[in-house]
């Protein structure tokens, strides 16, 4: 199978502003591959190179093992479903899917049939001769994606292509795009800041950060084994906690948080000194103190808020050392054994084997992890 | 009173000044073509309707060879300023648009100064160039077209690029994406996209070649060249007769009709397009 993607040491730098720092990914052919980070960490811009639209400064780009880097874009076999369609206002959608076929030197017939078949793949047929503008947002989505996939390209790229739709039609085009990948088994490369899309749709994910990848691996190690206390943070909800790990203890690690010592089993168990411990909420166990004193694995708290979710509850418990930890407590439709009103003193319960130990990173985090809904500025600012 | 006003109604003071506004630019231009029908040689007193100046057997627009040539003049003028203008603008304003080194910025600037120089100033210019500097052009109608299309350039070159702008780089990437090479990107995307700032830069360009007087004045060399703005300021205070309102008639009908042409071209291609950039012709 073709459509593997090599990036080596792909640098891009924009004046002075580094927005891809030699970063080292391979894509294997057929996979749908994401790239996932805030806005500005450089993901646009590495599938803009993969897409022949920015120079790398530096490094190199193997489509099957072959150098691509210096290739122009018209004669690269990655096509690109832009975020905003770029369907060409002046064509109808049946001459738009058409555009690039002219350059494949097919027969008219062939051409034709093809186009004819795109439409059927996205579900358009009855909407050949309209224009884009008289389409819906979802529809002009599927032209876009016709429209490249009808030239057959080993790669397709996606650059956040579901970011302009709203959340109900975004959740069945999600389906829908996974389904298609599976079915077409070309490489999907898609870009996107929205943690949930990337962990629902792709094969492997490569977590980006300040021109960075984070961790690359698949969404559940990303969320299950995060290497760092970025993707950590960046996906889903994690608890973070400040802690000194002082030892080995037998295949784990100790660490000491406030007074109390925990053992942990999953992680960077070689450190020592300053280390983040983290927890998901799913994995934190509350009971009622008055089930007993606070013993081994546990830690007395306070809760602070509870948020009844349907499927959950979402407990805010204020642990001693003032941290807050979120823990969900799944419904069950019984009622809950104890109260969890605000002000309920609870013991939480943090298993050894759900407590991970996370490296400080060696530069400074970004500030906010949370992603941002544009990223139209990636390029020019830090 | 106070307390019966509409809170959500529009101010009216607002409205009161549009309306004397409106008056006070329209009524002279209302009462000029209103002469131009007079049916008798005076153009402050009303006599009767009447087409004699636009038809009539003696000194009518028609009938009167001076008032013909100017006017032919006048539209050969535009013609070619419209022809020699617009392709070069919309080069100019490609170039512009993608040269993003040194010097694009001063050379951006400068573009803009026609637009800003005080039109007396340059058809002095331009006049010393034919004079001195290029003496083998010499005065007359090639003078006159190069001189109207040094200043309409600009309008030419500011539309396009406004255009240019509001289009953006995507449609072009999208157009290499699915395999176009540069010069199809251009003639299958881009020009087409730019096709309505393109009629609406060739009919401001033509509108403004035929209202324009100091250039065209400065840069005619006799009779011949003279343009129906030149008559109508040469002749205001020989033997001004209605044929004159009738004329000028004429060249507003004519830049009108251009105009609305341009807009409703531009409306109708660049539906759904860009709404804004529509804005940008109306100025």
């Amino acid at each position: 199978m073709s459509g593997e993607i090599q990036l080596e040491e792909l640098t891009k730098k924009f004046d002075e502003h580094v927005a891809v720092d030699g970063i080292s990914l391979d894509m294997p052919a057929g996979e749908f591959f994401t790239l996932l980070g805030p806005s500005g960490c450089g993901k646009t811009t590495t599938l803009r190179m993969v897409a022949g639209f920015e120079r790398p400064t530096s490094g190199r780009i193997l489509l099957d093992g072959k150098d691509v880097a210096r290739t122009p874009p018209h004669q690269r076999n990655v096509n690109t479903v832009f975020q905003s369609y770029a369907l060409f206002p002046h064509l109808d959608v049946s001459k738009n899917i058409a555009f690039g076929l002219k350059y494949l030197r097919l027969d008219k017939e062939e051409r034709n049939r093809r186009v004819r078949e795109a439409l059927e793949l996205v579900n358009l047929s009855e909407f050949a001769n309209r224009k884009a503008d008289q389409l819906s947002g979802g529809q002009q989505q599927r032209v876009a994606l016709a429209r490249a996939l009808v030239l057959r390209p080993q790669v397709l790229l996606l650059d956040e292509p579901l970011g302009a739709l709203d959340a109900k039609l975004r959740k069945s085009l999600q389906v829908e795009l996974k389904g298609l990948q599976a079915e077409l088994g070309i490489t999907f490369v898609f870009v996107t800041h929205d943690q949930e899309e990337a962990l629902t749709m792709s094969d492997r994910i490569a977590v980006m950060n300040n021109g960075h990848v984070e961790q690359a691996a698949s969404p559940r190690d990303i969320y299950e084994a995060p290497d760092t206390v970025f993707v950590a943070d960046f996906l889903g909800v994690s608890n973070l906690l400040s802690a000194e790990a002082v030892g080995p203890d037998g295949s784990g690690c100790t660490v000491r948080i406030g007074d109390r010592t925990f053992r942990c089993q999953q992680g960077a168990l070689d450190a020592r000194g300053e280390v983040r411990v983290m927890i998901r909420p799913e994995r934190i166990g509350i009971e009622s103190r008055s089930d007993g004193a606070s013993g081994e694995e546990r830690m007395p708290g306070m809760v602070e808020r509870s948020v009844f979710l349907g499927g959950l509850h979402e407990v805010h418990v204020r642990v001693l050392g003032g941290e807050l930890l979120k823990a969900t407590v799944a419904n069950d439709g019984k009622p809950l054994p104890f109260a969890l009103e605000s002000g309920t003193a609870v013991n939480v319960h943090l298993p050894p084997d759900a407590l991970r130990v996370l490296k400080m990173s060696e530069e400074p985090q970004a500030s906010d992890a949370e992603p941002a809904e544009e990223e139209t500025i990636e390029n020019v600012s830090a | 009173m106070d307390r019966l006003r509409n809170p959500w109604g529009k101010p009216r003071f607002l409205a009161v000044i549009t309306i004397f506004y409106i008056f006070w630019s329209v009524v002279p231009v209302l009462l000029a073509v209103m002469f131009a029908f007079n049916n008798g040689r005076s153009r402050t007193t009303w006599q009767g309707f009447s087409f004699r100046w636009f038809t009539g057997p003696t000194g009518s627009v028609l009938h009167d060879p001076a008032l013909q040539g100017a006017l032919k003049h006048t539209l050969l003028l535009a013609g070619f300023c419209v022809l020699i203008a617009t392709p070069i603008g919309v080069a100019l304003a490609l170039g512009l648009q993608r040269w993003r080194g040194r010097g694009s910025g001063t050379v951006n600037t400068v573009m803009l100064l026609p637009l800003v120089t005080p039109e007396i100033v340059m058809g002095v210019a331009l006049l010393l160039l034919f004079l001195r500097v290029f003496p083998g052009i010499g005065l007359g109608t090639e003078a006159q077209v190069i001189g109207q299309v040094t200043f309409t350039l600009s309008y030419v070159v500011v539309i396009v690029r406004g255009r240019l702008v509001s289009i953006g780089p995507e449609f072009e990437e999208a157009a290499a994406d699915l395999g176009a090479p540069p010069r199809d990107r251009m003639f299958r995307v881009l020009l087409p996209l730019l096709a309505p700032a393109i009629v609406a830069a060739a009919a401001v360009t033509f509108a403004t070649s035929i209202d324009d007087f100091v250039v065209t004045q400065y840069l005619s060399s006799d009779a011949s060249t003279t343009t129906v703005s030149m008559l109508l300021y040469s002749s205001a205070r020989g033997a001004p007769t209605p044929a004159l309102n009738a004329i000028a008639t004429v060249g507003l009908v004519i830049t009108l009709l251009t105009l609305t042409l341009a807009f409703l071209v531009y409306r109708r291609f660049a539906s759904g397009q860009d709404a804004a950039a529509v804005a940008t012709m109306e100025v």
